[in-house]
């Protein structure tokens, strides 16, 4: 009897559980949700940054995860609204942007606010960063988190190998010719690394000012073809794996693996590292801890072609539409504050990532914040001095993430397994134009 | 003596909650896979379906990737399966052996299976990585080179095979020891007295009063080597470097949830289960008929 009398006491009390919960949460703040995706110092980082923000608003309460890389994030986005349970904040990659259009699961940025468009200030979007999130003449997202890449050098290793680390090398070759003093003076075997990402490709595509696709990038209307075998993508084919064949280049035989490049740079088996200048903040604090210094400076690129600039890389904070107007009002005045002067400056200084409000610029440049911290500088300066056109404004691509993937393992093919690169990107160009065809059947014009 | 229920329903209602759990979690979703293997999802989320015929198994057929994808698949889960199984029933055969401290022993062999594939995994990428890992300090102390291990085509294969054994060498071993402890001793002494040296009391008293164990480790260890190995592929080698380890229960996951073509993954999904089944069918009739119930 005792029992029978545990066990319904047990089932009364799960059943009971729910009800509980819903009661207490009646009559409480306004809960939305924030998907992100960073790992380790960036993560904590943003947790504090929402802490502050629900201190300083009740009323509304940001929950706020973690879901994995770029990828796995949008895909969880896209996963989420498929059944109903979209979160409110997604951070989503400059990549997915035509993508996360299409699924129709978000609210453009312009429309959410429409006639308070004063709420965006979009005068003070720093021009390329508002340029690449403007689709069908709307701004479609909140830009957060914006960076290039910029090299990080290793100013001891150059100067036991007799160069000048006030001068980086700036052009393909001029990196050939430095990885071979470093070699023939014995201070490095191989000189650079990189992660093995199609980020770079499209950044060298760019600064050559060469067209991924067709329809200006995808910008005029939707690309229907992709360029990639053209002069400037086998140009980069062609130094990266030639860097490779030299053991000049070496990377953690993972694709998209930028931890893997940066222990190689930080446990100094070479001299210098390109990766996104967002790392600025870790990569400093990496050499103190390994007791040297470095330098940043522009990616370098192929001597004879004009130097074109780089896209904004990084990604920027969507709403999802499917919501009560309450929660799309809190998850509005969250994606705000998130971009505000304010927290513009001190993500900045945080991490690396430049400031992508011209106010915020203001403000760095009155503390005299890049006289005083140098390493920062490169990143902005490359920016400012990009030329204004289709090929430095970035593609958008619907199938953009499978083509990242076509181009990474087309360079790894002509890497170790032997493939010609002529053949590799025929093949590449062959197979992301099929990937776009059948992407473009699948959207509902 | 066999008890009855009374009344019809009784045994239904206590079935109930099996029922529900394989109608929600294994029929639904296998129909409903049947089902979007014949159509194309939209990219707009909500859109309704676009129902095209064969034509996902078609465009499957003619993808040299996925041709490329089966190739790999069937290597792999042959190595896996024969290594594994032949491994561990070397190793089954010493662990059974009256030694000191064979409880121990045998404890430790069986640990591995504890690891979930993804624990096992992120072992595997830590003793592999190139740099840094204990395998090609070994290397580099022995023969002066360090393999790429994960990042060359040849290599990555054979890293993923050897992580998946060694993950499932607790499961297998295990029942192997139990297969072995059972075999009554006058059988073997019986061999003994006619003569038979350890290598022939092996191969033709033990090893065919084996094989029923033997013939369910193969069907398990099929299963394991076409499926859970995800796991590993996942952590170790995400299918490269250039689709080397690009196996279909990979493959198909990525086209489904990241590439975000749903109709094509139903169809690679149902290939794959065509293809399990059909391989389990010829298990069935082949080495199924060779096995030994009873001594």
């Amino acid at each position: 009897m005792t029992k029978r009398l545990l066990v319904l006491g047990v089932l009364v009390a799960v059943l009971a559980l729910p009800i509980a919960n819903s009661v207490a949460q009646e009559g409480e703040n306004i809960q939305i949700t924030f998907w992100h995706a960073f790992g380790g110092g960036r993560m904590l980082f943003i947790e504090r940054m929402v802490e502050d923000f629900n201190y300083t608003h009740p009323g509304i309460e940001v929950q706020v995860e973690y879901k994995g890389s770029y990828r796995e994030t949008l895909n969880a986005a896209i996963l989420a609204a498929e059944q109903g349970n979209a979160p409110h904040v997604v951070q989503i990659f400059e990549v997915g942007t035509q993508l996360a259009l299409d699924t129709g699961i978000f609210i453009p940025a312009e429309d959410i606010v429409g006639e308070n468009v004063d709420l965006l200030m979009l005068d003070d979007i720093i021009a390329p960063v508002r340029n690449y999130y403007t689709v069908n003449g709307k701004l479609n997202s909140f830009p957060w988190n914006s960076s290039n890449p910029i090299l990080y050098y290793n100013r001891d290793m150059f100067e036991a190998a007799g160069l000048d680390p006030d001068n980086p090398p700036m052009t393909f070759e001029d990196v050939e010719e430095v990885c071979q003093t470093f070699r023939e003076t014995g201070v490095a075997e191989a000189c650079i690394t990189w992660p093995l990402h199609s980020w770079f490709f499209e950044q060298w595509m760019a600064e050559q000012g060469a067209l991924l696709a067709d329809n200006d990038n995808g910008r005029a209307g939707r690309a229907t073809e992709v360029y990639l075998d053209g002069d400037a993508a086998r140009r980069i084919f062609e130094w990266w794996t030639g860097l490779y064949a030299d053991g000049y280049y070496v990377y953690s035989g993972s694709l998209e693996d930028w931890d893997g490049a940066n222990a190689i740079f930080i446990s100094q088996q070479v001299p210098m590292l390109i990766t996104s200048t967002s790392d600025v903040n870790f990569m400093q604090n990496a050499a103190n801890e390994n007791g040297f210094a470095i330098g940043t400076s522009y990616i370098p690129v192929p001597a004879d072609v004009e130097r074109n600039g780089v896209i904004i890389g990084g990604a920027s904070l969507w709403l999802t539409a499917d919501h009560p107007q309450e929660e799309l009002d809190a998850a509005l005045e969250f994606v705000l504050w998130m971009g505000n002067t304010e927290n513009a400056v001190r993500w900045h200084k945080g991490t690396g990532y430049f400031p992508v409000r011209n106010s915020a610029v203001w403000v760095l440049e009155q503390q005299n914040w890049f006289e005083t911290h140098p390493l920062y500088r490169a990143a902005f300066d490359q920016l400012l001095e990009t030329q204004v056109n289709s090929a430095t404004a970035g593609a958008i691509l619907g199938p953009f993430l499978e083509i990242r993937t076509m181009i990474e393992e087309a360079i790894q093919s002509v890497m170790v397994e032997g493939v010609s690169v002529d053949e590799a990107l025929a093949n590449l160009d062959e197979m992301a134009d099929e990937a776009v065809a059948e992407y473009n059947a699948g959207v509902e014009e | 003596m066999q008890s009855k229920f009374k009344g019809g329903l009784l045994p239904y209602i206590l079935l109930l909650p099996t029922l529900i759990i394989l109608v929600v979690f294994l029929y639904y979703p296998a129909l409903n896979t049947f089902r979007l293997s014949l159509f194309r999802k939209p990219i707009r989320v909500g859109a309704p379906l676009r129902f095209v015929g064969l034509n996902n198994f078609i465009s499957l057929f003619e993808s040299a990737s996925y041709r490329n994808s089966v190739t790999i698949t069937l290597e792999i889960a042959f190595a896996v399966v024969v290594i594994g199984m032949g491994l561990s029933l070397a190793i089954a055969v010493m662990a059974v052996q009256p030694v000191r401290g064979a409880a121990i022993y045998r404890t430790l062999l069986i640990w591995p299976y504890a690891l979930s594939p993804a624990i096992a995994g992120a072992i595997f990428l830590a003793i592999l990585n190139p740099q840094s890992g204990l395998i090609n300090y070994v290397f580099d102390t022995l023969f002066g080179f360090r393999p790429d291990w994960l990042g060359d085509p040849k290599l990555a294969p054979w890293a993923i095979i050897a992580a998946s054994v060694w993950k499932n060498l607790g499961f297998n071993v295990l029942f192997y020891m139990a297969g072995l402890q059972n075999i009554p001793g006058d059988v073997q002494e019986a061999a003994a007295i006619d003569g038979a040296n350890a290598w022939e009391r092996f191969w033709l008293v033990r090893f065919p009063l084996l094989s029923p164990i033997t013939f369910f480790l193969l069907i398990t260890n099929l299963t394991y080597s076409f499926f859970e190995i995800f796991g590993m592929v996942d952590i170790l080698t995400g299918g490269g470097p250039v689709q080397a380890t690009n196996i279909m229960i990979f493959k198909l996951y990525v086209d489904a949830f990241e590439n975000h073509k749903t109709g094509p993954a139903a169809a690679q999904s149902i290939v794959l289960f065509l293809l399990v089944i059909g391989l389990t069918l010829i298990q069935f009739r082949t080495t199924g008929r060779r096995v030994h119930y009873g001594a």
